[in-house]
């Protein structure tokens, strides 16, 4: 620490101590702190706030005594979250159901945006794109909401398929299909403007690549399997990422408004799990935070660990 | 071939005829096709009568019979006035408390030289990636004498951090020289960030306006959690109980004695409802779609 102030002091002919300099450079700078002030208001009370009262996770909550007075119980929260079958369940739920996300819905926009970059037909372009997009402006709420009529028994779909000689299929009350309608409809609300990122980075992919390997003599294939999709792989791979760090919350808005009475038994991811022990029954708070932020540390690891495996792969990480 | 093509002059939309081009063209086509179609469903089915839609199922082009039954019906509800009165209310205080918000953080991060500033990032950062979750949220809420107002939704949703960072960004794009100078010429930072970085960055003010309305029209969540009272509800809580409700009097309806003509056409009151909370991000989004698609690009190439 002193050599370090020595060195400081050296470079500075004045002979200011870092204390001082910092408070300078404070004063000199003091209408940055009032512009920020309101922003780091709000991140005290409505982000950091919260965060501190994750300490229920430890805590037996009394109401009378609110979050800070409410006695220490160490790991019980934990210990009995553990006890608990539906919890376990909910978890394994949640990861198939999310791994299969990546699997059947990932690679969805990227198909979109190769196959919308090989058209010419500019106007035509821009229209799909419209179209494609809009779902995503709207809140699952109405999404579901569309779908229930589309997909009832005399829906659209089903009245569709009897025209063709099928029998009635109960898309959303089926536990069978509830995983497929899950994937199906994600791709319909959001693939379109997932697209949109892969889109931006196709049209950022240097011109030349492209001429060059037209002299060459490179057919289309070629252009796609040795330009295009090699320029793409760093914004692959960071979406990758940011979905990889999901696996363990994704879905909640879709899945509590597609799931009904029919479906819930194989509906309980662990917010949806965690959404009916903290409001419905009998709401123990600590036990629900205690899995809340279980939650929330294997999301982190998860968002570090695959951050550190795309650097390993040569690619660019999140955070650099 | 594309020297061939070219030489021979092709129509507008053929310059290149490979057949790729068309397999791409069919499959986005059938795509979009899949996402319009249940969007004309639902306003064909909102103003078809029940009785028409029982004989002819969701397969039909146009009503024979066109009614607005279903939406007087539905305009009889009080609660979908006060969702949007709740909603707008949410818009017009929540947005612009979001914009400035996110501004004034984003400016101050931009800005070199202050001490604290790579704390104040950090901090900033990890609540990108670290929640309290809902319970402490509420409870917090709670505390705060909040539940159960508006304010408890407009605080809750107060900024995007997301957002902020994609402003941020931009912002630190411009160039230097111009907020240099202005300093030289003594301007001061409130002067700079309003009369010179907010104009500037118009386009993805634009955009950040834009993201946080529609989030603050799609708010459904915190109010089902945050408020009791139903006069209370946004308009995305009403849609949702009233097709939770009316599935309940059409699974009465199909079970008991109410004949087909007295009940309620439920799934027409329904999509009149999905309509009446659509419709304004489906008026202006063909105008606007540029600019979103504008901030999504902006912090891709920034990510």
């Amino acid at each position: 620490m002193s050599t370090v102030v020595k060195k400081q002091k050296a470079r500075n002919p004045l002979g200011e101590s870092w204390g001082r300099r910092t408070l300078n450079a404070m004063r000199a700078h003091w209408q940055i702190y009032i512009i920020i002030l309101l922003p780091i208001v709000w991140y005290a009370i409505f982000a950091y706030m919260p965060m501190a009262g994750l300490q229920l996770a430890f805590k037996k909550y009394m109401p009378r005594r609110g979050i800070w007075g409410s006695p220490w119980v160490s790991f019980k929260n934990f210990q009995n979250v553990f006890i608990d079958p539906a919890f376990l369940r909910s978890v394994w739920r949640t990861l198939s159901i999310n791994i299969l996300r990546l699997v059947f819905v990932f690679p969805f926009p990227i198909i979109l945006a190769l196959l919308l970059n090989e058209m010419r037909a500019k106007r035509y372009k821009s229209v799909l794109q419209t179209v494609m997009t809009f779902p995503n402006f709207l809140s699952w709420v109405i999404v579901s909401s569309i779908l229930t009529n589309v997909l009832s028994a005399d829906g659209l779909a089903n009245s569709f398929i009897r025209m063709l000689g099928g029998s009635t299929v109960d898309f959303l009350g089926s536990e069978k299909l509830f995983q497929p309608m899950l994937y199906i409809t994600d791709i319909w609300k959001s693939s379109g403007w997932s697209m949109i990122v892969y889109l931006a980075a196709i049209s950022g992919i240097d011109q030349d690549q492209y001429e060059a390997s037209e002299i060459d003599g490179a057919n289309h294939w070629q252009k796609l399997l040795h330009i295009t999709i090699p320029n793409l792989m760093p914004t692959i791979i960071v979406m990758f990422i940011l979905a990889t760090g999901n696996l363990m919350s994704a879905g909640f808005d879709q899945i509590f408004n597609l799931s009904n009475s029919a479906t819930k038994n194989v509906a309980e991811i662990l917010d949806m799990y965690i959404y009916r022990i903290t409001f419905q029954s009998a709401p123990d708070y600590g036990l629900s935070t205690a899995i809340s932020l279980m939650r929330s540390v294997v999301n982190m690891a998860l968002l570090l660990l695959a951050d550190r495996g795309s650097k390993l792969m040569g690619g660019n990480g999140l955070f650099a | 071939m594309t020297a061939i093509a070219k030489t021979h002059k092709p129509g507008k939309l053929m310059k290149r005829k490979d057949p790729l081009q068309i397999v791409a063209a069919v499959i986005l086509t059938l795509f979009a096709l899949l996402i319009a179609v249940p969007f004309y469903n639902v306003l064909i089915v909102s103003i078809t009568g029940q009785a028409e839609y029982l004989r002819a199922g969701g397969l039909m082009l146009f009503p024979s019979q066109p009614t607005f039954d279903s939406f007087k019906r539905l305009f009889q509800n009080n609660l979908l006035w006060t969702g949007y009165r709740s909603t707008l209310t949410i818009v017009a205080i929540g947005m612009p408390m979001n914009v400035l918000l996110t501004f004034c953080m984003a400016y101050g991060l931009s800005r070199k030289g202050w001490p604290g500033r790579k704390i104040v990032f950090v901090l900033v950062l990890i609540t990108m990636i670290f929640n309290g979750g809902i319970v402490p949220m509420y409870l917090l809420m709670k505390e705060l004498k909040l539940l159960d107002t508006l304010w408890s939704v407009i605080f809750a949703g107060g900024m995007n951090t997301f957002y902020m960072i994609i402003t941020k960004n931009l912002i630190e794009s411009l160039p230097e020289s111009l907020i240099e100078s202005a300093h030289l010429d003594g301007a001061n930072e409130w002067t700079i960030l309003f009369r010179i970085v907010m104009p500037l960055s118009k386009p993805i003010l634009a955009t950040i306006v834009l993201f946080y309305a529609v989030d603050r029209w799609n708010e459904w969540y915190n109010s089902m959690i945050f408020l009791t009272t139903p006069n209370k509800f946004t308009l995305q809580l009403v849609l949702r109980n009233i097709v939770i409700n009316s599935e309940m009097q059409g699974a009465a309806a199909s079970s008991g004695n109410v004949s087909a003509s007295a009940a309620q056409f439920s799934m027409g009151i329904k999509m009149c409802a999905v309509i009446m909370t659509m419709l304004p991000i489906m008026c202006v989004y063909p105008f606007l779609q540029k600019h979103f698609a504008k901030g999504i690009m902006v912090g891709a190439i920034k990510a």
